[in-house]
């Protein structure tokens, strides 16, 4: 479309400008956490550094930046099935019945949405330690199980959906738990999808709830871990950026794999009308 | 009916109990705390003084400027963030060799943690740091102890930071806008031979508002509760206390101050909620804004 060669060269141009400024600072996380630990980390060392995978030695062997990395899995698992399950169940509930409890419940929804969560670190606080899930595995996943926008996300795909197959199978006498796993669900996989790969990667980089209600370091996730690790004298730079890689990995990875999801997930929740 | 009540009882029972337990619990219990002097150390002693901390607080030189650097904050990386993430979206939209690859490289750092973000900025912008390195090139002193540790450069280096960070999640949701209007209004003006600056200012830009107003709001909402890039990068000194650090610091260190702490969140989230309730309303409206 673009008709003139200057004006796609210029436009090439810009573009690889800005993606060097996107891109750097992740590769330079990348590329320090291959340096040889105690090394200087500086402006020439980009080119002239030696490749090793020091750094990640050095770190497993000194922290419990594994630890870190397998809390975050287990939790962020654990979190994302919740989501997928009961966010699933609220959104069936109020599409497909109707009842004076509905709108109520809607509205509790839209208001969660509109609720800025930091503020309510104090209360949390100190009401994880009055019910006792404080500093245990629940303080990191009890509280996330269900999300409003999860419930919004599904909600608005069963409204799409028809109703036929499930007016058939109440006739045949099938179980309102029947219809709800083995027909609806698996037609709701597309919406499912978005909202499993939404929560994850809220709660994989999640930082200041971890980081409130728990101070075990064998409960840490690698997001407070790496945080606690910044300020120790005995880890460097190299060490810091390799356990930071651990934590952008798994993210990159599922991006590559997963980036319809992804990106129908952020418009989903953004354009509504 | 009242079975179908029961069902959604049911259905929504986790729903609801999240709902009661770590959202209006919390909020209410944060609401009553602000009238007290509640205490981590002491909450045995805790009594009700009134209006007290709102007016401790308001008074209160450290709650006082973290207020004003919130709205730096705030009034800096907004605009900054949506006119680079239009340009961003205006570039990327139309296709062309490689797009794909530009559009991920522009959105990837929306899904990495902001605690690794943060590390790697304190890196770079340290004494003798990348972009240190780079600024003493072009010519820009750079502070002795790096960007970092300066009263007058911190929070203006964190906020360029921040920019980069969520520039390109904007320019999702910018794309996707530009997705939803209609080609032929495009086609009709190239019959009549109107140029692309002409296109964009009286087609894309006009019926992209919505969209932008959904960007301003939902940016302002988020950017008012920053939070991890003060604690990783600065911990709040050199000038970069902002507000919920402010809540954090009188909540969880030093003086354990809950019901100081919880004061300061509320009159948080009465800004947060103004915002709110502004594009609440924006939103309601049919016709164009202006």
């Amino acid at each position: 479309m673009v008709k003139s060669p200057i004006r796609a060269i210029s436009k090439y141009f810009l573009l690889l400008a800005m993606l060097t400024v996107m891109v750097f600072p992740l590769a330079w996380m990348f590329r320090v956490a291959l340096m040889p630990v105690g090394s200087s980390v500086s402006f020439d060392a980009l080119f002239e550094s030696a490749l090793t995978l020091d750094a990640f030695r050095a770190l497993f062997a000194g922290t419990n930046t594994l630890k870190y990395l397998f809390n975050s899995i287990v939790v962020g698992v654990v979190v994302v099935l919740g989501n997928i399950l009961f966010c699933f169940m609220t959104a069936y509930g109020l599409a497909r019945f109707k009842s004076i409890i509905n709108k109520p419940l809607f509205i509790s929804v839209i208001i969660v949405l509109m609720i800025p969560s930091h503020i309510l670190i104090i209360p949390l606080y100190l009401l994880s330690f009055k019910v006792g899930i404080y500093d245990t595995i629940w303080a990191l996943i009890l509280p996330w199980l269900v999300n409003p926008i999860g419930i919004f996300l599904v909600k608005q795909y069963i409204e799409n959906l028809p109703t036929s197959m499930e007016e058939a199978a109440r006739i045949d006498g099938a179980s309102e738990f029947r219809i709800l796993f083995q027909i609806v669900m698996p037609l709701c996989k597309p919406a499912l999808a978005v909202l499993a790969i939404q929560v994850f990667f809220t709660n994989w980089n999640s930082f200041l709830f971890p980081y409130i209600l728990t101070s075990k370091d064998s409960l840490k996730t690698l997001p407070v871990g790496l945080a606690h690790l910044q300020g120790h004298q005995a880890i460097d730079w190299q060490q810091l950026m390799a356990g930071s890689s651990l934590a952008v990995l798994p993210v990159l990875i599922l991006f590559v794999i997963m980036q319809r999801h992804i990106v129908s997930g952020i418009t989903a929740g953004a354009i509504k009308q | 009916m009242n079975r179908s009540l029961t069902k959604v009882l049911g259905f929504a029972l986790p729903w609801s109990l999240t709902f009661l337990f770590v959202w209006l619990f919390p909020l209410v219990y944060a609401l009553v705390m602000g009238f007290t002097d509640y205490n981590l150390l002491r909450p045995d002693e805790a009594k009700w003084v009134g209006f007290q901390n709102y007016s401790t607080l308001l008074a209160d030189p450290d709650f006082i400027n973290a207020i004003k650097n919130t709205f730096i904050f705030v009034l800096g990386t907004i605009p900054a963030t949506t006119i680079m993430a239009l340009i961003m979206a205006l570039l990327v939209n139309r296709s062309f060799k490689g797009r794909g690859l530009f559009r991920s490289a522009y959105f990837l750092p929306s899904i990495t943690s902001l605690v690794v973000i943060s590390l790697i900025f304190t890196n770079l912008y340290q004494r003798g740091g990348y972009i240190a390195q780079l600024a003493s090139m072009i010519g820009i002193t750079v502070p002795e102890y790096g960007f970092l540790y300066d009263n007058a450069t911190a929070l203006y280096s964190i906020m360029a930071m921040d920019v980069w960070m969520s520039v390109g999640y904007y320019m999702l949701i910018f794309l996707a806008g530009l997705k939803s209007i209609p080609d032929e209004l495009y086609e009709v003006a190239e019959i009549s031979g109107v140029g692309y600056f002409r296109k964009l200012f009286s087609i894309t830009l006009p019926l992209l508002k919505p969209v932008a107003l959904f960007i301003l709001v939902i940016n302002t909402i988020k950017s008012f509760q920053v939070f991890v890039e003060i604690f990783v990068m600065s911990k709040g000194k050199f000038d970069t206390m902002t507000m919920v650090y402010f809540i954090y610091e009188k909540g969880f260190t030093t003086t354990l101050q809950s019901g100081y702490a919880s004061a300061a969140a509320y009159i948080l989230f009465i800004i947060i909620a103004v915002f709110s309730i502004i594009q609440f309303f924006l939103l309601r409206r049919k016709e164009p804004l202006w």
